[in-house]
């Protein structure tokens, strides 16, 4: 009888143990993650120079003897905050009404049909948006880029915000929708009983009172698109130097890797790993930003 | 409140993106605005009359060039001057394509658009525009009067595995050189020995350049059609990537289509493979008889930005 | 542009000089306004939505349409030649990866998950530590993913190019997502069936697997269909790491590609296209029938 009891306990405890074992596997791939890339990355930033790598305008690993290969980043961070904003512009108001008009404003038999559409889109691969934009939207940018700018092959800001835009929607419509419907309905019922039409009280009471929700929504999208990597590569231009029109190409800090890293050795290799660094920062910035953002809402 | 920031931060987008150089006056031909929607650009008189007195396209040039470790990057810059004291000087505006067919796909999508591909990449979906009046061919190349020319080579570890050598021998061979002059590639040289070896077997990887990966994926489809129980892996990552595998042992050898560095022939030897022509390539129905050497030159450093400079 | 920027600034000191003013217009001007003002968002609310249609619409349709006349039994071929286009490989290259990927991230991502939620007190210091890792993993772009996979597992384990270093990098990858969606299937199972399950006898072991864990199948399985959605999409990070050669993989130490990388490799070879939309119809439907079948369990999880 003892004997079968201290059994029990004991593949109780060894269980126990499994299971607080693969709970750390997730620490332990942080910390592998970090570690090589962060050994890989900050030498390199010491190497090149704090502040030629961060601010400097240069990109041209290709520069060699008797000139010194240049190694700044500020060209594709400007470059990806500028498609991350793109993407915001476009992505956000489209997605928060379309996410209010699910909740509040949508027949039934609509709904069924649209839901399923915006799950839809968060499945497709992003190489098939990439794809598309390289085939219609680049071209149909090509002939303003010529007008208004002088030139440009319609590889622009322009093309990779509206991409990033659609790819950021379903994320965007998602939560914030959860956000809303989250509201409970005396918000709305408070409103309409003190005069308000339906579409003030949704606006003006429970979009607000959601606003937790949609900043995580926001925050998700800011995530997707700053990693966002092939279809920006496919349709952005990729010129490593500062930003200088709408309609013009820019680099990503996520193109830039994907590109030069198959042949990257030695210092250069170490300078995408730390710009992969630079987009960590990014990203951990970026979280940081909602949950200061999620308190002071509270 | 928020309505306000972001409307600044709207403001503040098209503020900064307007301070910028906004390229060039947008006094631009009206001939060249033509619904030029998807594939089909504005048309060019349409049989290309090769007497320069017709129209030609108008406008500004699309430079496409290639990424920072391509080995065609660096043959290029390297021939026509465009690298000079170290420093890459190419067209900062230049669109940058990753890989030979992206190159292609860029170019044959757009009318205005110039870029560079190795000679035995072009098919019938581009144009290889001659070069100081001197057609772009695998026969000018051998002759010398086609001016733009590289050579392919292999990047090989001191130690080559047995099969990994004798694949090497196989491609040296004249079996192997017979596929390169059928692809559009010049041989090494006259009078190659037939190739004598096989009978090993096993795996090879092999990564490198990808204007060489087509032509390498043939003679390894050659050379395993002869030796069964061979199997040879072609990875396409470029130059650089290509010669960094072979010198970190990750790979039998590289392909690199640019010659191999003192800083890398301290690591690996260098096997000549082929030579190759590297081709400027428009758009089919761009109607320019002939390019200098000079122009060329200029299109890709920025300083020749429209095509009608090019007449 | 100088000029845009006045017009601009001139706009908002307007507007919001309007705000300020605008309760002291009579009555029914603002009864007015407001309606209007209703309109314009009700109506937007319908047209972004309606845009949000479109615009998948427009993309599906402009693939379907170039894809599937150029849906050949050719690019299906089991035998692949050099050059050849046939996805029959990737296809097999991505049932592969995704039975590995699931068998590694899936037991992993639920044990933890059940650590987290019955074993430990929430808000121990553990608890939090798990789950910000847990966390910050998720927000990692994938592309670092693809940096860390080629030089952990290529490079400093020697793996190479294989199916091996793409399947352990999308389990890491897929962890948190897994983790996620078991945390929420565990906590929503009531309580009241756990301490049912204690009052009878049972340990904790049993307990979590004869009647949390069944109870949590259709959350779980939700977590699961996503993470199946998130590998077959998944590019920058395989293509560091498993690699591009097309062929069926003959031990996990082979390099192949997966269909989404095929795809990629198809649109970046100039002559291609044709081929490049075919393929992309496939991937389509793949990702169609995910989400059915996602909707699917859904609908059952529901309903019990």
């Amino acid at each position: 009888m003892k004997m079968r009891k201290m059994s029990k306990y004991g593949m109780e405890f060894s269980m126990k143990i499994v299971f607080a074992a693969c709970a750390c596997v997730s620490i332990i791939a942080i910390s592998l993650i970090a570690i090589f890339l962060f050994t890989g990355g900050l030498p390199a930033i010491f190497e090149i120079g704090i502040y030629e790598f961060f601010l400097g305008q240069r990109w041209a690993p290709g520069d060699r003897y008797p000139a010194v290969p240049a190694f700044g980043v500020l060209p594709m961070i400007v470059g990806s905050i500028y498609i991350t904003l793109g993407a915001l512009v476009i992505g956000v108001p489209i997605g928060l009404f379309t996410a209010i008009y699910l909740a509040y404003m949508c027949p039934h038999r609509i709904y069924v049909f649209v839901k399923p559409v915006v799950n839809l889109l968060a499945g497709i691969p992003s190489v098939v948006y990439g794809f598309f934009g390289m085939v219609v939207l680049v071209p149909m940018i090509r002939p303003f880029a010529r007008e208004i700018t002088g030139g440009g092959t319609g590889e622009s800001i322009m093309a990779a915000s509206i991409l990033l835009g659609i790819m950021i929607l379903p994320v965007v419509i998602g939560i914030s929708e959860s956000a809303i419907r989250a509201v409970p309905a005396n918000y709305l019922e408070g409103a309409l009983a003190l005069g308000a039409s339906k579409t003030r009280s949704v606006f003006c009471v429970i979009v607000p009172a959601a606003k937790s929700g949609i900043m995580a929504a926001v925050v998700l999208g800011v995530g997707r698109a700053v990693g966002e990597t092939m279809a920006v590569n496919m349709v952005a231009g990729n010129q490593a130097r500062m930003p200088t029109h709408l309609l013009r190409g820019v680099r990503s800090l996520t193109a830039n890797i994907v590109m030069e890293m198959p042949y990257a050795y030695g210092l250069h290799r170490d300078a995408l790993t730390a710009t992969g660094v630079v987009l960590l920062l990014f990203i951990l910035i970026i979280n940081m930003l909602f949950v200061f953002l999620v308190r002071k809402g509270r | 409140m928020k309505k306000m920031l972001a409307l600044l931060a709207v403001a503040g987008l098209l503020l900064f993106t307007a301070c910028g150089d906004g390229g060039e006056s947008t006094t631009s031909n009206p001939s060249t605005n033509n619904p030029a929607v998807a594939a089909a650009p504005t048309p060019a008189p349409a049989a290309a009359n090769p007497a320069a007195t017709v129209t030609p396209i108008t406008g500004p040039i699309d430079v496409i060039s290639r990424e920072s470790g391509s080995g065609t990057r660096d043959a290029f810059v390297e021939i026509l001057g465009i690298l000079e004291d170290g420093v890459d000087r190419t067209y900062i505006e230049a669109v940058i394509q990753t890989g030979t067919g992206a190159v292609i796909t860029a170019v044959a999508g757009n009318l205005y658009a110039i870029g560079y591909i190795s000679l035995g990449s072009v098919r019938d979906d581009v144009r290889a525009m001659p070069i100081n009046g001197v057609p772009a061919t695998a026969e000018n190349v051998q002759n010398g009067s086609y001016p733009l020319f590289r050579t392919f080579y292999l990047a090989t570890p001191r130690n080559l595995e047995p099969l990994a050598q004798d694949f090497l021998d196989f491609i040296v061979s004249a079996e192997g050189q017979e596929i390169a002059v059928s692809r559009g590639f010049v041989a090494i040289g006259d009078n190659l020995p037939a190739f004598s070896g096989g009978g090993l077997t096993g795996t090879l990887e092999i990564s490198g350049s990808t204007s060489m990966v087509d032509l390498m994926e043939r003679i390894a489809a050659a050379y395993m059609e002869l030796h069964a129980d061979t199997r040879i892996e072609i990875h396409s990552t470029g130059s650089g990537a290509g010669i960094t595998d072979a010198r970190e042992g990750r790979v039998a050898f590289g392909m690199a289509s640019r010659a191999l560095r003192p800083a890398e022939l301290e690591y690996v030897d260098s096997v000549t493979m082929a030579h190759d022509g590297l081709a400027v390539i428009v758009h089919n129905d761009n109607p320019i008889a002939s390019l200098t050497t000079e122009q060329v030159r200029d299109i890709f450093m920025g300083e020749l930005p429209r095509w009608s400079d090019t007449h | 542009m100088l000029r845009l920027t006045l017009y601009l600034v001139i706009g908002i000191a307007l507007f919001l000089a309007l705000k300020h003013v605008y309760t002291y217009l009579p009555e029914a001007v603002l009864r007015k306004m407001v309606r209007i003002w209703d309109k314009i968002f009700l109506s937007l609310t319908w047209v972004f939505a309606g845009v949000t249609v479109l615009a998948l619409g427009f993309i599906i349709f402009h693939i379907l349409s170039n894809g599937i006349p150029h849906l050949s039994p050719r690019l299906f071929a089991v035998n692949v030649t050099l050059g050849d286009v046939s996805m029959f490989p990737a296809i097999i290259s991505t049932v592969l990866m995704v039975i590995i990927v699931l068998a590694i991230s899936v037991p992993l991502g639920m044990f933890t998950a059940v650590f987290l939620v019955e074993y430990m007190r929430t808000g121990s210091w553990f608890v939090t530590l798990i789950r910000s890792a847990a966390e910050i993993l998720a927000g990692i772009p994938s592309i670092v993913y693809g940096l860390f996979g080629m030089m952990f597992f290529r490079v400093f384990l020697g793996m190479g190019f294989s199916i091996l270093s793409g399947s352990l990098t999308m389990s890491i990858m897929m962890l948190p997502l897994i983790i996620r969606t078991t945390e929420e299937a565990l906590k929503s199972v009531p309580d009241t069936y756990r301490e049912g399950s204690f009052a009878l006898g049972a340990g904790k072991l049993r307990t979590v697997f004869r009647i949390i864990l069944p109870n949590a199948m259709p959350g779980i399985f939700a977590g699961v269909i996503l993470a199946i959605g998130r590998v077959v999409g998944e590019s920058a990070a395989l293509i560091f790491t498993a690699g591009t050669i097309l062929q069926i993989p003959s031990s996990l130490f082979d390099s192949a590609r997966t269909l989404t990388v095929h795809m990629w490799r198809l649109s970046s070879y100039g002559q291609y296209v044709n081929e490049t939309y075919a393929t992309a119809v496939v991937l389509l439907l793949v990702v169609l029938s995910l989400n059915a079948v996602s909707g699917v369990i859904a609908r059952k999880f529901t309903k019990t």
